[in-house]
Order: C-alpha cells, then structure tokens, then sequence
C-alpha cells in the first residue's frame, strides 16, 4: 500500500532541527531514503507515512486545504493565514520550541503609550493631527486587524511588510509595528517597546491536523500510532520517575503529595513490600523527595522517563473529536 | 463560491432601470464610475476592517486596487476629478458593487444619490430621505419603516461639556463606530485608567506647573535622548499627550451628574418632534443652549422638510443614540427597513460633510447621499 497519510515538517532551518529532533525522541525517526536533497521522507519502522518537507507557511496552507493530515508549524501562521482557523484545523499540541510572541510594538520615544486604550486614543489624535491614518507595519494582517478592532481601534492603516518590520518607525514608513518577538532584544534594539496589553498571541510549533483531509480508517490508524507515542514522549517529559521504599506510607500521605506536588501514581499505591512509584513534575521532584523522608523513607530515587504509555490516548482522542 | 450575482443571471432589472430614469429626471446627472478603483481611498476612509470584506489586486507596478466595494467614494472621487468639483452637483447611480458576504453572492448591484454643494442642508437632507422612499416605493413597499439619527446633536453636546480632550475625542469615536460607549462611560467613571506608575512623581510634579515650561522641559528631555521625529510623531505631539494625561491624572473621574446628562441625552427617542422639544429641555437645563443651538435648528428645519415632502412624520423614528456605524457621517442618518421583516437596511444613508476634504478637496464641500440595496428590494412584487 502507497503512503497514505502525510506528515509536513519544515524545510529548513531550526525549525526542522527541532522538529525533526522531537520526532526521534517520540521514536519516530524521519529519514529521506532517496538522499538528503530529497524533499520527500519516510518514518523508520512506520510504513504509510509520506514525510513532506515543506515552508512553514506552505504547510499551513497545506493543512487548510486538507492536502496533508498532519503538520508541524506555529500557531502564528494558523491563526494569519487560516481564516475560521478552528474550523479546519485542530492543533492537537503543542510541541515546546519555536516559541514566539506576536506583539503591538511602538517607539520608546512615546513615553505617553503604555496600553492599547493610548494607541487607541493616539491613533485618533494622529487622524486629526495630520490628515491621514497612523501606519501599523506587520506581516501579521488579520492578526492585527482582530486585535485592535477587539480594542474598538479603527483609525490606523496596515502596511504589509515582508521582513525587518522592526525598521519601519525609524525608517518613517509606520509608526508602529506588529511583529513576532522572542526576548524583545531586536525590538529594543530598534527603540521600540511592546505594549503592556498589546500581546496578540502567545504562539509555538503546533502539531496540527487538517479536518478536511481525507481520513479512512488506515490513515486515522497511523494518526493514532504516532500520537500514541507523541503522547507517551510528552508524558515522560513532563514527569520525573520517583520511586521510594518505606512502611508508612498510606493513602492520606498520597492525597497530600498529589495535593501539594501535583504527583500521579500511574501504578497505584505501595505495593506489598512498600514500594511506592510516583510521577512528579521535575520542578516539584526536590520537594517531594524531602516531604517523603520526612515521613519515613529512607531511600528516594529518581529517574528520567523514556515514555509512559498509557491505555488511554489524549492527543488521539482530541484528534477524533476534531474530525 | 460563485461570486456572479443574481442580477445579471437574471438579466436587468428594469424596476432599478426605471428608479433611477426617475432619478435622472428629477435633475440627479447618471454616473457610471470604473468598477477597478484605486484601494487607499476605501480603506483609508471606512477603516481597515472593510479590506477583508474588499475584492483587492495589486498593479504589477504596485499600487493596490480593489473592485469598488461601494459607489460613495468612487462617484465623490469622479465629481472631484470633473469640472463641476465645488459647485453644486447631484448625481445618481446604479451598478454593482463587490464585497465578501457570508451566505449572499459577493457581486450585488447598488443604486443612490449623491448631492454635493448645497448650502441648504436641512432641504437636501429631507430631499434625501424622500428620495430613498421613493426606492421602496418603486418596488411596492411605499410605508418602509423609517429610522434617522444625527452624529451632529452628539457632537454639539460633548463639545458643549467640560471634558478633558481625550475623553472627548473618546466618546465622539465610540458614538460614530456604535462602540460599547455605556461601558466606556462606566470606566471613565471608576477612573484610574490612566495612572502611569513609573511616572506617578513626574507627573504629579509637573501637573500644577506653568504648561509652556512644562511641555519645553519634556521636548528637551526627548531631544537630550536623540529623538526628533518617531514614527511620524513629533516630540512636540508626544510632549502635548505626555501632559494631557498628566493633566488627567489617575484620580480624575468623569463626574456623575456629567454621565447623567449623557445618559439622559442618549435616552432620547420617539417621533422627531417630541425629540426636538425632549432636546430643548436637556439643553436648557444643562445650560448647553448654545452649543446644541446650531444642530438643533437644523434637525427642526428638517422635520418640517419632511413633512413637506409628504412623509408622515409621527411614523419616523428618530434616536439620539442611532449611528451608522461609519465615522464619516457629520450630520443626518438614516435607514429604510421592511415594517414586516426586521434586520438589514433596504435603503440608507446620510450626511458626510467632510468626506470631500479627506478625499482631497481644498475647500470644504457639503455631501450628503444614501444607497438602495436592489437585491432586497427585487423581492417585491410591486412596482412598475
């Protein structure tokens, strides 16, 4: 059988690095069997999955159009270039790299804006000060115009722009920009500021599934195999394997270290000879290990996860119900 | 989606040939303007939320344009453009139009008026409406539900009030985009929303001080730091607003009775005569007399217009709070809708003063004109 469900990953760049890099941990090798020019892949081990290597961008219109099942690419994108983006697509999760915050920014010099409600008020001042529209350069069109029309802003004009929209104040084509940052560093290196309440998305890559795809059965059963171990993978990354040994031990002491550690028992409680398996979050793991000798273990390890495989499969069942 | 309209599957419609022939010969001169028409116009005047509604290509050698998304601007654009621009013009129209609608073809056909010049606004503005009536009427609906407003009685009563700059210019904005203005009055009221922490101390320094030294102190600051001119705001703008909100400070509130009035004045609907004499009272009593004055004569005068023009005036239904929802109308409002369906407007339209100058007019031009949606109309059975 021809692949009959196709993965789009990007291109190029970091992007395709960390990509690629959280495939493999999830155990989903990709590889280009027909070189590394090749814009077409596989997954080692897994047949029926095509490996498209696409832009960005492109895979985002690809998945609106329902070309591919499934993609990698940023939040941005889907919510700019997708209109009624919910509608078809589902972001099933997101993957924890390519963070990037779309942002209303503007010069520094303007020490009388803080907020939105200023921009507001400063754009209709700026109309009737000069006769025209005050100029908002971004790649981010619809973003924009959602944003500031939710702040009931309306006297500005949008300058499209392609790239370095940062320069555009100082190089007098807008008066402000709308622009992804990552730290503010480029912002704050071209005099500009962001707005107190002028974050418009707080975005990062996305897995994300085109309902408009054609799913049979085959392909929604390679879906489940590969979020089944997505899943399994982010499982054990959001967790620390803890394992203590000590008599004690007894219900109301787990209520507690679920209370105040946010632990899970994926295996229930002590067993016979009092042996205790918790999964804890790696910010909590010191803690926990202290409030458990506390009372009366001796020994406490800990021990990073590969993959917790549970019966059930959320990112599976968030697909499903999306379709 | 097929975006063809019905209209030319349907071949013409000769009841909208036959409304404006009646148009042309009560003197409206026809005008067929290009349908491909420059973009910057439209967006700059109705705002940048039209251009995902707008049909837009660009030039090969740039340059935006779009299918005209209504015939307003492109017929002021042509009159402005001819030797007749400053002198007193009326011109009619029917084509179509182009925007993206939700469920309905995005080719539609339009048919209005525009009159441009005439000094004698409450005349023309009633003309107008009359007019649009006449479109209705055309089609069989000869009692459309009539609904009017007027920007300018808001615009008299907040330029009237003691109000900070920026709550004024606020307020006018909220009233013209139909903008939650009940909600922006509650927060004026609690206040606050100004304060500016990490400047509290400057701020409060500078509040009671001499406003020419103030403003020179903040301009050198700005200077001292090398910037002149950011973004296409000056320092001295920047200066002017920096002080402005220091002059407001976090602890001013819009005071209560001030709200009060604005909510009595907001409250005031019915037919136009009780609303004129509703007016007078508010206006005695605030002590607004004469900045309501000016647009309160006109709106009187208009009311007699219309009843001139056979329109039962006790049927109109005029309210302080009505607006169209688009910032360039100065003056009179309106819309025409079907007393046995409610929703979208079959004729409307209104006085936009200023739309000549933005389009680049050097002398002001009085403008006032209304649209006929065709589409809705043909559903009538009547007419010719």
């Amino acid at each position: 059988m021809s692949a009959p469900l196709v993965l789009a990953v990007p291109a190029k760049g970091r992007l395709q690095e960390n990509a690629e890099a959280f495939f493999a941990r999830a155990g989903l090798a990709l590889i280009k069997p027909r070189g590394a020019r090749d814009y077409r892949g596989a997954v080692a081990g897994l047949d029926g999955v095509e490996v498209a290597y696409l832009s960005a961008a492109e895979i985002t219109s690809q998945l609106a159009a329902g070309a591919v099942h499934l993609g990698v690419t940023g939040e941005d994108l889907v919510r700019e270039m997708i209109p009624d983006a919910d509608a078809r697509v589902v972001l099933v999760e997101g993957l924890g790299f390519g963070f990037a915050n779309v942002v209303v920014a503007v010069p520094q010099a303007w020490i009388d804006v803080r907020t939105m409600a200023d921009i507001d008020d400063v754009a209709t001042a700026f109309r009737q000060h000069h006769g025209r529209k005050m100029r908002v350069a971004t790649k981010y069109v619809n973003l924009t115009r959602g944003f500031f029309s939710d702040y009931g802003i309306h006297d500005y004009r949008i300058v499209e722009s392609s790239g370095a929209t940062e320069g555009a104040p100082a190089a007098g084509s807008a008066e402000l920009i709308v622009d992804i940052t990552t730290t503010g560093t480029t912002l704050a290196a071209n005099g500009l500021k962001v707005v107190e309440d002028g974050v418009i998305l707080r975005s990062q890559a996305n897995l994300v599934a085109a309902r408009t795809a054609p799913w049979g059965a085959a392909e929604r059963e390679l879906a489940r195999v590969i979020l089944d171990r997505v899943a399994a993978q982010a499982r054990a990354r959001a967790f620390r394997e803890v394992r203590a040994r000590f008599a004690a031990c007894d219900a109301r002491l787990l209520e507690t270290a679920r209370e105040k550690f946010g632990v899970v028992t994926p295996f229930g409680g002590p067993t016979s000879s009092g042996m205790l398996t918790l999964h804890c979050p790696p910010a909590e793991v010191y803690a926990l290990t202290s409030y458990l000798r506390e009372h009366g273990a001796e020994a406490v390890a800990v021990a990073d996860l590969g993959y917790v495989f549970s019966k059930d499969n959320p990112l599976f069942a968030k697909l499903e119900a999306g379709l | 989606m097929d975006a063809r309209a019905t209209s030319e599957a349907k071949g013409p419609d000769a009841r909208a040939e036959a409304l404006v022939s009646a148009y042309e010969r009560a003197g409206y001169a026809r005008l067929s303007p290009a349908i491909l028409q420059p973009a910057e116009p439209f967006l700059d005047l109705s705002g940048e939320d039209i251009r995902k509604r707008m049909y837009l290509t660009s030039a090969p050698g740039g340059g935006e344009f779009c299918l005209r998304p209504d015939l307003t601007i492109p017929v002021s654009r042509d009159y402005l453009a001819s030797p007749a621009a400053g002198q007193v013009a009326g011109l009619c129209y029917l084509g179509p139009v182009f925007r993206h609608r939700k469920g309905e073809p995005a080719e539609f056909l339009q048919a209005g008026i525009e009159s441009f010049g005439r000094a004698d606004k409450a005349a023309a503005d009633a003309e107008m409406l009359a007019r649009g009536v006449e479109a209705t009427s055309n089609y069989g609906l000869a009692s459309p539900d009539i609904r009017i407003g007027d920007v300018a009685l808001f615009a008299g009563l907040i330029a009237g009030l003691e109000l900070p700059a920026a709550w004024k210019r606020r307020l006018i904005k909220d009233f013209n985009r139909k903008a939650n203005l009940a909600q922006d009055l509650e927060r004026l009221m609690l206040g606050g929303t100004n304060g500016r922490p990490e400047y509290q101390g400057v701020l409060a320094a500078l509040a009671g001080s001499d406003p020419k030294g103030a403003h020179a102190l903040v301009t050198d600051l700005l200077s001292i730091a090398g910037i002149n001119a950011v973004g296409g705001r000056s320092v001295g703008e920047i200066a002017d607003r920096f002080l402005e909100q220091a002059a407001l400070g976090a602890s001013t509130r819009l005071p209560r009775d001030v709200r009060a009035l604005i909510e009595r004045f907001l409250a005031i609907a019915g037919d136009p005569d009780q609303a004129a004499a509703d007016l007078r009272a508010l206006a005695k009593d605030a002590n607004l007399a004469a900045a309501l004055e000016p647009a309160l004569d006109l709106f009187e005068h208009r009311t007699g217009f219309l009843a001139a023009h056979g329109i039962d005036v006790k049927r109109v239904r005029f309210a302080t709070a009505f607006s169209r929802g688009f910032d360039y109308y100065t003056g009179f409002v309106f819309e025409l809708t079907d007393p046995a369906r409610t929703g979208d407007p079959l004729v409307a339209g209104g006085r936009y003063d200023e739309l000549l100058t933005r389009l680049g007019s050097p002398q002001p031009i009085p403008a006032v004109g209304f649209a006929v949606w065709i589409e809705r109309l043909a559903v009538y059975g009547g007419g010719p």
